[in-house]
């Protein structure tokens, strides 16, 4: 990993270990987030991603680990909530308090100037389009002015980091992109270092300046969604990002050449030369579905016949299921329309996209 | 809901309707009757000489006012008493944590379970020995705390999200503030239900005020209503009757202004 000038790292989790009742939930979790760094925390339910938001909130304490807000550790930082504002996943607005109440409570309770307060509340309000609704109690609104709510009220606290916990989790689909842009709109306007858990990648991919994913109370990688996508560290990475999901084949390194299904694979100068002087080995193969390219007719080498057994039409691509063989099947994207059900089609697999991961451990051998 | 249909629930209905009505109409039409009216004619729901002189014979034999003031200043005190320490104590084992926790509260539950008579005699020694006897303070004091509210309050404060706590939590509100303005709000149905029901449960309590208030200005309702019936001299029935209904009005009033939250279910937390 890159070295970060740390005086530049908003907040900083070490070796945090978090177990419930002796069941480990986070194990040894390591991860540095740089000022004004929109953070996104990606995996699938249960990997422990919402319970480091919690830790890095305060809202649990670590079994161990240090958890440093701008290089303070949390459990000593008695004002550490200052610098830190949460949007949860339910919104948590006061039921009892409209919408003005709710962005004003903690300003008047911790005694911010009346006229200050509503300089900054006005001005939040305008942005987040609430100003219409800032007489009406939470039960009189959308999931979406909810949501916007429970943003302003993150904003109207000024702290320099801010948490999302699944925030678009609640609204309706049509509107999430749009709920999904306003974000990314405040996280340029203000620069805040936002840490925003998600189970969406595509959420993950178009919000994050860098990803972290998560599996089993582990980080998997931490990259630019780039570099998730094209590069990424291990199966589990590879597999949980993409629609629909990368094609994995056994494929076999013998006497320094790929092999899959009879033929020879050209390798990647990368791949050749993480490769050099191993011995023979299974290897897993990755190839995205919209880099296995389709033809009608045997076009250049290597090219495997298979039998297209299903077309989904999507109307923008159509989704093929393709079986080489009667073990070997895999999922392709084309777009032209031209192929039908049941016939044989020519497969090529474009090499800089081949990915190739350890058979034994699953990482991406290049890594 | 469909247009009344005289089915067989509806019947059921309205049988059970006017067993619990009946008593109450007996007992307002009694309290208009003449003294001979009401052994001859019972069971007319409409008196056949109307009267008022049962009011007037009543406001002239005891301080009406002061009976009213006394019962209502009783039953305010221990509702207030079993509201305040109910919503504290829920509040404790809803958010704190602490030692023990579980036990203390099935502690708590358990003197649910401990009846009356049990206690009636110790309490009593209690109010003796503080001098309290013959006061308001006396009859309430053994009742300010109250299991029931604590377990009813408890489950109302579950119901509250505990991202609300949290959120409250991050932006350091302090607990009394939580406590005041955001929990309290929140249970406000939970907690004038169950106020209504303490203050009329207490309203019209009768065995515990009848051992701490001897003196007659200390008299609660019940007790002065049971000096009309069978004193000495027999009773005069439309004059119990009478009293009685003057009883009621104060529960009835309550529980007329409240009755959109005491029909909601209690357990409701009001925050759908």
């Amino acid at each position: 990993m890159i070295e970060i000038d740390t005086n530049e790292i908003a907040l900083e989790l070490k070796d945090v270990v978090k177990t419930y009742h002796k069941v480990p939930v986070i194990t040894q979790l390591n991860l540095q987030i740089k000022k004004g760094e929109f953070m996104v925390l990606l995996g699938p339910s249960g990997c422990g991603k919402s319970t480091t938001l919690r830790l890095i909130a305060g809202l649990e304490a670590p079994t161990a680990g240090e958890i440093r807000i701008a290089g303070t550790d949390r459990q000593s930082h008695a004002k550490a909530s200052d610098d830190i504002a949460m949007v949860f996943q339910d919104y948590a607005l006061y039921p009892n308090m409209t919408v003005y109440q709710n962005l004003d409570y903690a300003l008047k309770v911790h005694k911010v100037p009346k006229a200050a307060r509503q300089q900054r509340l006005t001005k939040i309000l305008a942005t987040l389009n609430l100003t219409a609704y800032q007489d009406r109690l939470p039960g009189q609104l959308s999931g979406g002015q909810k949501q916007r709510v429970a943003l302003g009220r993150g904003l109207a606290k000024k702290s320099p980091i801010f948490l999302l916990d699944e925030p678009l989790s609640n609204i309706d689909v049509q509107l999430r992109e749009k709920a999904r842009d306003e974000i990314q709109d405040l996280h340029q306007a203000n620069g805040q270092t936002i840490v925003y858990v998600t189970h969406d990648q595509l959420e993950a991919m178009a919000l994050g300046d860098r990803i972290a994913i998560m599996n089993a109370g582990k980080i998997q990688m931490v990259d630019t969604p780039d570099n998730i996508y094209n590069h990424p560290a291990n199966l589990f990475v590879a597999q949980f990002v993409g629609t629909p999901q990368i094609n994995i084949l056994a494929a076999q390194y013998q006497q320094g050449q790929l092999q899959f299904q009879g033929q020879t694979l050209p390798l990647t100068p990368g791949q050749a030369q993480a490769l050099a002087g191993q011995g023979d080995q299974g290897l897993d193969l990755g190839i995205r579905p919209e880099h296995v390219l389709v033809h009608s007719q045997p076009a250049g080498q290597p090219a495997y016949p298979a039998q297209v057994t299903q077309i989904i039409d999507y109307g923008r691509y159509q989704q093929l299921t393709l079986a080489v063989n009667a073990d070997t099947t895999l999922k392709a994207i084309t777009t032209n329309n031209d192929v039908t059900k049941d016939t044989t089609v020519y497969l090529t697999f474009a090499p800089k996209h081949i990915l190739l991961f350890d058979h034994k451990n699953q990482k991406n051998i290049e890594k | 809901m469909r247009p009344f249909k005289a089915n067989g629930w509806h019947l059921l209905l309205l049988v059970i309707c006017l067993a619990l009505i009946l008593p109450v109409l007996f007992m307002v039409a009694n309290s208009f009757k003449t003294l001979q009216d009401s052994y001859h004619t019972m069971w007319q729901l409409i008196p056949l000489h109307p009267t008022l002189k049962n009011y007037q014979t009543l406001s002239r034999q005891v301080a009406l006012l002061r009976l009213i003031w006394n019962t209502f200043f009783m039953a305010t005190l221990v509702t207030l008493g079993k509201l305040s320490t109910g919503l504290l104590a829920a509040y404790a084992f809803q958010y704190f944590h602490f030692r023990g926790k579980r036990w203390v509260y099935f502690a708590f539950v358990a003197t649910i379970f401990i009846p009356f008579t049990v206690t009636m005699i110790p309490n009593y020694l209690v109010i003796a020995k503080a001098n309290l006897l013959n006061t308001a303070l006396g009859v309430a004091l053994p009742q300010l705390c109250d299991a029931t509210g604590i377990m009813i309050f408890l489950k109302a404060m579950a119901k509250i999200p505990r991202s609300l706590i949290e959120s409250a939590y991050l932006d350091q509100i302090p607990t009394h503030r939580l406590l005041m303005n955001i929990i309290i709000p929140i249970l406000r149905p939970s907690i004038i239900s169950i106020g209504a029901i303490f203050f009329i449960n207490s309203w019209n309590e009768y065995v515990w005020p009848t051992l701490i208030l001897k003196d007659k200005s200390s008299f609660t309702l019940p007790l002065a209503l049971q000096n009309y019936i069978s004193s000495e001299g027999g009773t005069n029935f439309p004059l119990a009757m009478a009293l009685a209904t003057i009883m009621i009005i104060v529960p009835l009033a309550i529980y007329m202004v409240f009755q959109r939250y005491i029909l909601n279910s209690i357990s409701n937390s009001g925050l759908k």
